[in-house]
């Protein structure tokens, strides 16, 4: 194609779509977050709708800041239920690579197995994981717990070691829609399903991983563990750091969740945040969403500086 | 043999739940919360058969596969031209602008929620329809679709390329001739894992409809407190909610391997 204007007509589409997708709700939230406005307003009905006229300048910020108890709370969960989800799943994802890297008897189908939590839907996820496993009177979790105290219960009647037994107190199930429980429990759903994923891409790098070189190791007498230190895991330097960028990228926005464990009830994120705000006061809501795109972007060339350059080759 | 049995123990435990959900939707709602029904019960079809009574099934169901499949139309049509020129063209600016649309997917999408529900009801007057919904759908897939068809693009040799340029074909039929056949499987798959992707949006599908263009996260998000104990149609719902996409899933393991590490990692 001699004509340069052809590969800018063919790629002009996407770039269009994706600025405007970019910069037009992102300048109106912008726009918002400025002016006092909310839905409803018996006081001040002047409020109701966007204007210049209701400017406020950061007074929306400052309000989210420093007078909302919520925000740094929720900054403070988003970052703690990311970070965990990030940490489980690396060094879990990492382990189960290794381990299931040699070719065995059913190898596809237990990478098949394995992959599915992947692929389901975050509500659905959410659903089946609230109600039908931590549920701790119907689900899973109830009924282990239930039988783990029948078991302790008949245990009473041995004649010596029943006596240790009787001093244990009933088990009380634990139920996950608690303040404290709740965040767990969310970090639990998504590293379940995100753990796959991790799998799936160290095992596809593990696959090219140098044998020569762990041949030669080994006759140096290298053992496993050595093996992995300083062999496997440099090798997985890029996917690993590749796992935890996407993730971050994907876990900054969670919702599905976190609304359907707790509503909210003392385990909010950002993004939680924003859609409460939202019920009524815009203003405060574009606000937080403007510190949330803030700390993504944070995030994100942090993040990007560390790995994008060597994603580039 | 330590090993492949650890494999298995652990692959079975992660299908777990799902197996968990499955097995919930065969039981009566009755039966679901007795214990003693766990393992050993009367299965049934019921909750099937009625998924159109109970939850209007078709409906949501019908609106997701057709949100899917157009907003997969749309966004391949948009982004293989610009994956094409990408690779095959590149510029100076081709790498930043790459990383420029990563970057809008880091966009937390709560942020932009009120701007967009403000300007689709009270503007532009579309929303809660289909249009609106395959529209956002594609814009939020863009960026993975397009590196993932550049990687594979990118994979076509050049020499092939420049043999054809040489022999004056034009730009159409060098792509019909030569870039499509090449790329055919990239393609497909990538299509699938749009498809895939575009099926599992619960954020912007649930909050920019209300009736009509309503898909099955909707149906989902909206039974996700049960009024009553219904774990046995709520999991028949969910299985066929997620059913079709788990599977075909199965079958786009490695294109989503290479599609979300960018393909840096194949």
């Amino acid at each position: 194609m001699s004509n340069r204007a052809i590969p800018r007509i063919l790629q002009a589409p996407a770039v269009i779509l994706l600025l405007v997708w970019m910069l037009v709700p992102l300048g109106m939230t912008i726009f918002f977050s400025l002016i006092r406005y909310v839905l409803n307003s018996l006081r001040r009905p002047e409020w109701t709708s966007p204007s210049l006229e209701n400017w406020r300048g950061l007074g929306n910020y400052e309000y989210v800041l420093y007078q909302a108890k919520d925000f740094w709370l929720a900054v403070q969960n988003s970052l703690f239920i990311i970070t965990s989800v990030i940490s489980i799943t690396v060094l879990l994802g990492l382990a189960i690579a290794v381990l299931i890297n040699r070719a065995f008897p059913g190898r596809g189908i237990v990478r098949v197995l394995l992959i599915s939590p992947f692929f389901i839907m975050p509500d659905v996820n959410a659903v089946l994981w609230t109600n039908m496993i931590l549920d701790p009177v119907l689900g899973l979790n109830g009924l282990a717990v239930e039988g783990l105290n029948q078991i302790i219960t008949s245990m009473h009647d041995i004649p010596i070691i029943g006596h240790f037994f009787s001093l244990w107190p009933k088990i009380e199930p634990i139920s996950f829609r608690a303040t404290q429980t709740s965040a767990i429990a969310v970090i639990v759903m998504v590293a379940w399903q995100w753990t796959p994923f991790a799998v799936l891409i160290f095992m596809t790098s593990l696959q090219s991983e140098d044998q020569q070189q762990k041949e030669a190791a080994i006759l140096d007498g290298a053992n496993s563990w050595a093996q992995f230190c300083y062999l496997t895991v440099p090798h997985l330097a890029r996917p690993i750091a590749i796992v935890v960028m996407i993730q971050a990228i994907f876990h900054l926005s969670l919702y599905a969740e976190i609304e359907i464990v707790s509503r909210g009830n003392g385990n909010k994120n950002l993004p939680y945040l924003i859609g409460e705000f939202a019920s009524n006061n815009i203003g405060a809501a574009s606000a937080t969403g403007i510190l949330a795109v803030i700390l993504a972007n944070l995030i994100a060339i942090f993040l990007l500086r560390i790995i994008g350059k060597s994603l580039m080759d | 043999m330590l090993r492949p049995a650890l494999a298995w123990v652990i692959a079975l435990m992660f299908f777990f739940p799902i197996f968990w959900m499955v097995l919930t939707s065969f039981k009566t709602d009755a039966d679901a919360v007795k214990p003693e029904f766990l393992f050993m019960f009367t299965p049934t079809l019921d909750n099937y058969l009625n998924m159109t009574d109970n939850y209007d099934y078709w409906r949501f169901a019908s609106n997701s596969i057709i949100t899917s499949v157009f907003a997969t139309i749309f966004t391949l049509f948009v982004g293989v031209p610009a994956a094409y020129a990408m690779a095959f063209d590149p510029s100076r600016h081709t790498k930043d602008i790459l990383v420029w649309m990563l970057s809008t997917k880091m966009l937390p999408a709560a942020a932009v929620l009120y701007p967009m529900t403000f300007l689709t009801k009270n503007f532009l007057g579309i929303f809660d329809t289909h249009f609106l919904v395959v529209l956002v759908l594609s814009l939020i897939n863009l960026p993975i679709i397009i590196w993932m068809l550049f990687t594979y693009f990118k994979e076509i040799p050049k020499e092939i390329i420049e043999a054809a340029k040489m022999d004056g074909t034009t730009a159409w039929s060098e792509i019909r001739h030569i870039v499509l056949p090449l790329a055919w499987g990239g393609l497909a798959s990538t299509a699938l894992l749009c498809f895939i992707f575009c099926w599992n949006e619960a954020y912007w599908t649930v909050r920019l409809t209300t009736i009509d263009a309503a898909t099955l996260s909707k149906l989902i998000e909206g039974n996700r407190a049960p009024e009553g104990l219904f774990f046995g149609r709520l999991s028949a719902v969910s299985t066929a909610a997620v059913g079709p996409i788990v599977v075909l899933g199965w079958f786009c393991q490695k294109q989503l391997v290479r599609g979300l590490t960018f393909g840096a990692v194949k």
